[in-house]
């Protein structure tokens, strides 16, 4: 059974503004000094398409004030591919014939050394959904060891309870990423075939629970492709301001992780291009000109060049998706998605450069870690 | 009046300080210090990067002569975190001097004024120059002046934000009631803007954003330089005064002719 989105996320209010064509309403959001969600449903309408050049001139310039003309970099590492999920666009849900592997102590320590080598200084570790080979107590493990080498440590894994975010943070873990990929409920239940993850609402409030627990960033998304992505980037905007309005210490992020229409089996019922997808960022970064704005090398070059600065301030660099893929020496697993920018970390910083743009590898220092704490009474994580 | 601006047995000749954070390579953030003639820069301890050197600022900030280095806290999301992190930044740089910097809010980076006050004193206690990031409030400047920091930073308006002097009249309140410098940081975006708060009385100003972010860096660092030392002649030299009206013609006071 569907329950309503609580009030804070439903975005229904405003879809009507999304498909405006009033360019004059348009061209004035581009310029807002205090944009709202109206702006955001103003700027992702199919006739905000003609303003992509002022669009990403704004986008640009908020980007420089807040992040300055740099790009933060970091490499995600695949622990584990085991999963039993039943998402119907993954590479590694449980019904995929696929190798699956997870790192032992060993091989984690050689993949840390290969990612060093690289000079990355920002991690995040990810698995499939809960499964004995790779559940909290490994992940503590896991967290533990990444520490010792690696600033900044996150997790891209399935939702936890407070407690186990709290474990988590105890030994090391800075933030979670936890995309919703949609928040269209009746998408999402077709999209999640069977598992703990059809609990549209476990995931939903994951965040809360994880910052509760005293991680200090979340990462938010919606994979792009899966349902109206207008109704989506509207209800990321709702997300990201409830976990700021809620969590005055939090550091939201947002991903922009996409199905691309040429590749793979799965096929996007919605399928996002890429000018769209410029759009999307464009407006987002708009609307929410502080929170970081991320993009991987799911992306080509071409788009990834070409976003950097306009919006996008952080992007992985040099990304295996395969367990054991940065050290050839480890037997290598399926691969999660297709990885479409390859380009290693130097000529891909020489792209950077030639855009004016600084990498920074380490934007963060050990020292900063520990759990943050909130109003222990305070809950918000009733629909 | 002896132009100089000192902290304990130090004096500088120059009263722009510049952050180190945004720039678009490393060697235009050394050319932007080099034309900005300052004699104080901040550079963030999370910037220090000891296994991959051409991604670490400390190296080339340190080689640069005529500049000392005052490491700041930002990314401290509390008092603990930002002692730690001056400690480490004292031991890096040999300087004496910490930009006490806690903004646990990452979005729009304004201080806490409770852990900074609570750092603030112990770091003080620890012989540290303490120059703490604060907002425009009179009464934190004066609480953190009595517990002995050597100045007090108050914003202009939030970190890259360019909105200029959005605090200017809370910050003539702490100019008006400071005994240590207080110097400008935050929010300003133009060598104008800078020049105001030389003439207010700030002693000193610290830019980063307006700097890194301008099309030309390099030449706006030398903008900057210009403008902070014609705003602080300017003060010295004294405003005349303005007035919005002119003088009635006839008196309101001519009543008291008669008791002359």
């Amino acid at each position: 059974m569907i329950k309503p989105l609580p009030n804070w996320l439903d975005p229904n209010p405003w879809m009507h503004l999304s498909k405006s064509t009033d360019l004059s309403a348009i061209e004035s959001a581009i310029y807002s000094k205090n944009p709202t969600i109206r702006e955001l449903a103003l700027l992702i309408s199919p006739s905000a398409h003609n303003f992509l050049e002022p669009m990403a001139q704004r986008a640009k310039h908020i980007t420089q004030r807040n992040f300055g003309k740099t790009i933060s970099l970091y490499s995600p590492l695949y622990l584990s591919n085991y999963c039993n999920g039943g998402c119907a666009y993954c590479g590694i849900a449980g019904d995929r014939r696929a190798d699956r592997l997870v790192l032992d102590d060993n091989q984690l320590i050689k993949e840390l050394s290969e990612i060093s080598k690289l000079g990355i200084d920002e991690i995040v570790l990810l698995t499939g959904e809960r499964m004995p080979e790779a559940d909290v107590d490994y992940l503590e493990h896991a967290i533990q060891i990444t520490s010792k080498k690696i600033s900044s440590v996150n997790i891209e894994v399935f939702p936890m309870l407070e407690k186990e975010y709290q474990v988590l943070a105890n030994v090391g873990c800075t933030g979670v990423t936890l995309y919703q990929e949609t928040y269209d409920q009746v998408i999402y239940e077709k999209m999640h075939r069977w598992g703990d993850k059809r609990d549209f609402f476990n995931r939903l409030y994951a965040p809360n629970r994880a910052l509760q627990g005293g991680l200090r960033t979340v990462g938010l998304g919606a994979l792009l492709g899966l349902s109206n992505p207008r109704f989506d980037m509207l209800c990321l905007f709702n997300h990201a301001n409830y976990l700021l309005k809620n969590f005055w210490q939090a550091g939201v992020t947002i991903s922009f992780p996409r199905i691309k229409p040429q590749l793979g089996e799965f096929r996007a019922k919605y399928p996002v291009d890429e000018r769209m997808l410029a759009q999307f960022i464009f407006a987002l970064r708009i609307c929410l000109p502080t929170v970081p704005l991320l993009l991987s090398t799911r992306e080509t070059e071409t788009i990834r060049d070409g976003l950097a600065g306009l919006g996008i301030s952080k992007m992985s660099v040099a990304s295996k998706t395969t367990v054991g893929g940065y050290s050839s020496s480890i037997e290598q697993s399926t691969e999660q998605f297709e990885i479409s920018d390859n380009r290693d970390v130097s000529s891909f910083c020489n792209a950077l450069r030639n855009k004016n743009l600084e990498p920074i590898f380490k934007n963060y220092d050990a020292m900063y870690r520990g759990p943050i704490s909130y109003d222990k009474n305070f809950k918000c994580s009733s629909v | 009046m002896s132009d100089l601006l000192t902290f304990d047995n130090i004096t500088l000749k120059s009263r722009l300080l510049i952050g180190t954070g945004k720039f678009s390579s490393i060697e235009t953030m050394i050319n932007s210090i080099k034309a900005s003639e300052t004699e104080l820069v901040t550079v963030a301890l999370k910037r220090f990067n000891k296994a991959k050197t051409e991604d670490d600022l400390y190296g080339p900030l340190l080689e640069l002569k005529n500049v000392t280095l005052m490491p700041n806290t930002s990314g401290a999301m509390n008092a603990k975190e930002a002692i730690r992190a001056a400690l480490l930044g004292r031991e890096l740089s040999k300087s004496r001097f910490v930009k006490l910097e806690i903004h646990p809010n990452p979005h729009h980076l304004l201080p806490d004024p409770l852990e900074t006050y609570e750092a603030a004193v112990e770091l003080v206690k620890q012989d540290f120059l303490v120059l703490p990031y604060i907002p425009a409030d009179p009464v934190l400047a004066k609480r953190l002046e009595d517990v002995g920091c050597a100045a007090v930073m108050p914003l202009g308006a939030p970190i890259g934000s360019g909105r200029g002097l959005a605090t200017k009249d809370m910050i003539q309140i702490i100019i008006k009631e400071s005994k240590v410098p207080v110097i400008v940081d935050a929010g300003i975006r133009s060598p104008s803007e800078a020049a105001e708060s030389m003439e207010l009385g700030c002693e000193a100003v610290l830019i980063n954003s307006a700097i890194a972010a301008a099309e030309y860096p390099i030449k706006m660092a030398e903008a900057f330089q210009r403008a902070v030392k014609a705003g602080r002649i300017a003060f010295e030299a004294g405003l005349m005064s303005s007035t919005n009206s002119a003088i009635a013609s006839s008196p309101l006071t001519s009543f008291l002719s008669s008791y002359d």
